[in-house]
């Protein structure tokens, strides 16, 4: 039954790919996708995103010390923009390590490459954050925070402490949220999966004739491809069958979107489309490469959209309740999802579906005054509201 | 049953559709006269912006020879002056990294690293001064030669020195800095001539001559070389790195003349001015504009490619202009304006590599790409 479906998947692929006017002309080959995500050629495997898995790493360790006041503001600089050979990490293989979080922090080849103004805008707004962690909230760690002035807060019932800053908001969870955009959406999106990148230079004649990089066995663009899918994936243990919420970041709220059976089958989708686009490149089908791009960057960037939604809603609800701790977490982690939506591609176009003013707009609007501790029901509706109406679902649906 | 009719029948339509296509890139030219173009781009912009080269080379020898013979600040002075008029005739032909000049240095840089690899090592001069070691044909050495080399010696501070001319009055390896600054022009002085005599005597012919559409012909190395100095000699390295692109911070002092200071804008215009008017075909006299990338474009009715690459130049260079003219003072106090300008030569780049190159067929040269280490 599976195999009938996708073969028909395939067919309608192929009949789209020849009515749109392509360059080369030559009909072109079917694909068929693996079960597993697993490419091989002579016997080695082809797949390779080492570099992923290391930055999501560097990323759990620096924003579990985002919430250890034992830290500097130098020691956390030093994990978020690491160099090779520092001692910023307690894994030493993350010291030996030449990458980055921060230089590839809104660093997508579409997005920013001719826009490194907007770029460092964007990288030093996280430096802030950092700064405004160690400087605001850590001195504050053991008082009782109110509005104006950052401390800490207890969740009703004897629940976690909440460590915010004068307005209120989580800035670790700004930091984690908005990495889930500006790193691994904005490399995967706008990045990896870009022709601008898949194709640059001689990639594709190279693709075409099997020609691999130095000493590797994988041409450069499926090294591309697979780099894309390692920001997903690249925390699972068997990444050829991921299980999902295998790190804090993309991986565990795509499986949190999953879970809710208004979305169930999202995380399917993207995987699929990730194996069949990379079939698609061994098979030198790039029109069948691209459609599958395209399914990815619109369901990545609605787990971003839903998610945000789901936690400014919880918020909502809870702050109705009284308890400010509660809902100052669920509204920081809300609009961290927010932050992250100029990161998002409208699939077809090259654009997100909110661009930094508008994010920025609604990052203002809920900072304005004493932040959380002033923000009403109807702010937090309308924020919801225009999001949910950018994408096909809607507020209702991502309440679970 | 008839559902299954119909995709086999819309499988071999579309199999006859896509089989009827034409044939790919890469393997036909068109009729432009790529003769004349050559001809243009040789005999009216490169060997005039390289004689041009010769004389402010060969003033700046003469300056360098006055100051020598008589060192005092006046003589310094006119020596910068003149160091100053070279750097800048120099931006105009930076960009031609072919024939001899190609095989000069050993490495895709070409004769480039005799001349301006930036920032300089200042303590390999220091050293090469007090111990009269050193050997500028060494890869070790392209870090401490060329215009970046004079800067330094011309307007840098010496350890232990408190102004620029103590290194050649009252430092203890004076005649060791005497030295290194002759050797240095000797170089430049050496490497230029077998480039521009080459020229003159029989790369020309075989400049034009070459029609060959593969990368080895002259079209094509001519246009890369051309896209490379703009997205790496302008766009990078007088911009992008001192601006912080290529790093977690910004990098000020390692702008372009960083001893001077003052002038790296006057650089930076100087390449820009080089680039628009090679892309023109308008000769380095400035009287008429001749076959060049611009016309071409027009030829394959690409001419809306043409202006929107006109317009990029127009819009970086407006955002140089605003610029202080030390690119240092520019970062320590806004970087903003510099990544701006870096923007705005970006967008170009995009242009030129993929639009432009796609609509010459000219592919990119192998080792051109830049890769992230990923």
């Amino acid at each position: 039954m599976k195999k009938i479906a996708l073969s028909l998947l395939v067919i309608g692929s192929v009949l789209t790919s020849c009515s749109s006017d392509d360059d080369n002309g030559a009909s072109e080959p079917q694909v068929v996708a693996p079960t597993t995500y697993q490419f091989e050629r002579d016997g080695n495997s082809t797949v390779s995103f080492s570099g992923q898995t290391t930055r999501i790493a560097m990323g759990e360790e620096f924003v579990n010390a985002l919430k250890d006041d034992s830290y500097t503001e130098s020691q956390l600089d030093g994990m978020f923009a690491h160099v090779d050979g520092a001692s910023d990490f307690a894994n030493a293989d993350l010291n030996a390590s030449d990458k980055s979080i921060r230089s590839k922090v809104a660093a997508s080849k579409d997005y920013y490459s001719a826009n490194t103004t907007e770029a460092n805008a964007i990288k030093s707004q996280f430096d802030t954050w950092i700064s405004d962690q160690v400087t605001d909230v850590f001195p504050n760690w053991n008082n009782t925070a109110s509005a104006g002035t950052a401390g800490q807060l207890q969740q009703a019932g004897g629940g976690s402490i909440r460590y915010i800053n004068a307005k209120g908001f989580e800035i670790n969870q700004l930091v984690a949220k908005g990495l889930i955009g500006s790193l691994m959406t904005d490399q995967i999106l706008n990045n990896y999966l870009s022709p601008a990148v898949l194709d640059e230079a001689s990639n594709i004649t190279n693709n075409n004739n099997d020609v691999v990089e130095d000493g590797k066995s994988y041409t450069t663009m499926e090294h591309k491809w697979d780099e894309a899918f390692g920001y997903l994936y690249g925390a699972e243990a068997d990444p050829t069958m991921p299980s999902l919420d295998a790190d804090s970041f993309l991986s565990e709220y795509m499986d949190r979107v999953d879970s809710d059976e208004d979305f169930t089958g999202i995380a399917q989708t993207v995987f699929d489309a990730f194996k069949l686009g990379r079939a698609a490149i061994v098979a030198k089908n790039y029109t069948i490469r691209d459609e599958q791009a395209e399914i990815i960057k619109e369901n990545i960037s609605k787990v971003l959209a839903v998610r945000g939604v789901y936690y400014l809603q919880r918020g909502k609800s809870i702050l109705a309740e009284g308890d400010m701790a509660s809902a100052f977490h669920q509204l920081s982690e809300g609009f961290g999802f927010v932050y992250s939506l100029q990161f998002t591609r409208v699939p077809g176009t090259t654009t997100p579906y909110f661009s930094k003013s508008e994010v920025d707009a609604f990052m203002a609007q809920v900072s304005a005054g004493n932040g959380l501790w002033d923000v009403t029901a109807e702010t937090i509706d309308s924020i919801s509201n225009a999001i949910a109406d950018r994408f096909d679902f809607t507020v209702e649906q991502t309440v679970n | 049953m008839i559902k299954k009719a119909l995709i086999l029948l819309a499988i071999v339509f579309v199999a006859a559709a896509c089989s009827s296509s034409d044939e790919g890139p890469g393997t036909t030219n068109d009729n432009f006269d790529r003769t004349a173009l050559l001809t243009n781009l040789a005999d009216n912009i490169i060997v005039p912006a390289l004689e041009n080269f010769q004389t402010k080379l060969s003033d700046l020898d003469v300056a360098r020879g006055n100051f020598i013979n008589d060192i005092n600040e006046s003589n310094l002075n006119l020596l910068s002056d003149a160091w100053l008029e070279a750097y800048k005739a120099w931006q105009h032909i930076e960009m031609f990294n072919i024939g001899e000049a190609e095989t000069q240095g050993g490495s895709a840089k070409g004769f480039v690293v005799f001349f301006n690899i930036y920032p300089v090592t200042v303590s390999e001069i220091e050293n090469g001064a007090a111990s009269g070691v050193y050997d500028l044909n060494s890869a070790n050495y392209h870090d401490a030669q060329g215009f970046p080399a004079l800067d330094f010696l011309i307007h840098g501070v010496a350890v232990s020195d408190t102004n620029p001319i103590e290194k050649f009055t009252t430092n203890a390896n004076a005649i060791g800095y005497i030295d290194y600054m002759t050797n240095v022009q000797s170089q430049m002085n050496s490497k230029f001539s077998a480039i521009i005599n080459d020229w003159q005597n029989t790369y020309r012919d075989i400049f034009v001559a070459n029609l060959a559409s593969s990368s080895t012909g002259s079209f094509s190395k001519i246009v890369n070389d051309f896209v490379f100095y703009y997205e790496a000699g302008l766009r990078r390295n007088k911009v992008g790195i001192p601006a912080g692109n290529f790093s977690n911070m910004p990098l000020p002092e390692k702008v372009e003349a960083f001893y001077k200071k003052d002038v790296s804008k006057i650089l930076a215009l100087e390449a820009m001015n080089a680039v628009v008017d090679f892309f023109n075909g308008r000769s380095f006299d400035n009287s008429t504009n001749g076959e060049g990338f611009a016309n071409y474009l027009d030829y394959l009715e690409r001419s809306e490619l043409k202006t929107a690459i006109i317009d990029q130049f127009n819009t970086a260079r407006q955002k140089i202009e605003v610029l202080d003219n030390n690119f240092y003072q520019q970062v320590n106090t806004d970087n903003t304006k510099m990544t701006e300008a870096y923007d705005a030569l970006q967008m170009a780049v995009v242009l030129l590599k993929v639009d432009m190159m796609g609509a010459f067929q000219v592919s990119l040269d192998p080792g051109y790409q830049d890769n992230d280490g990923d």
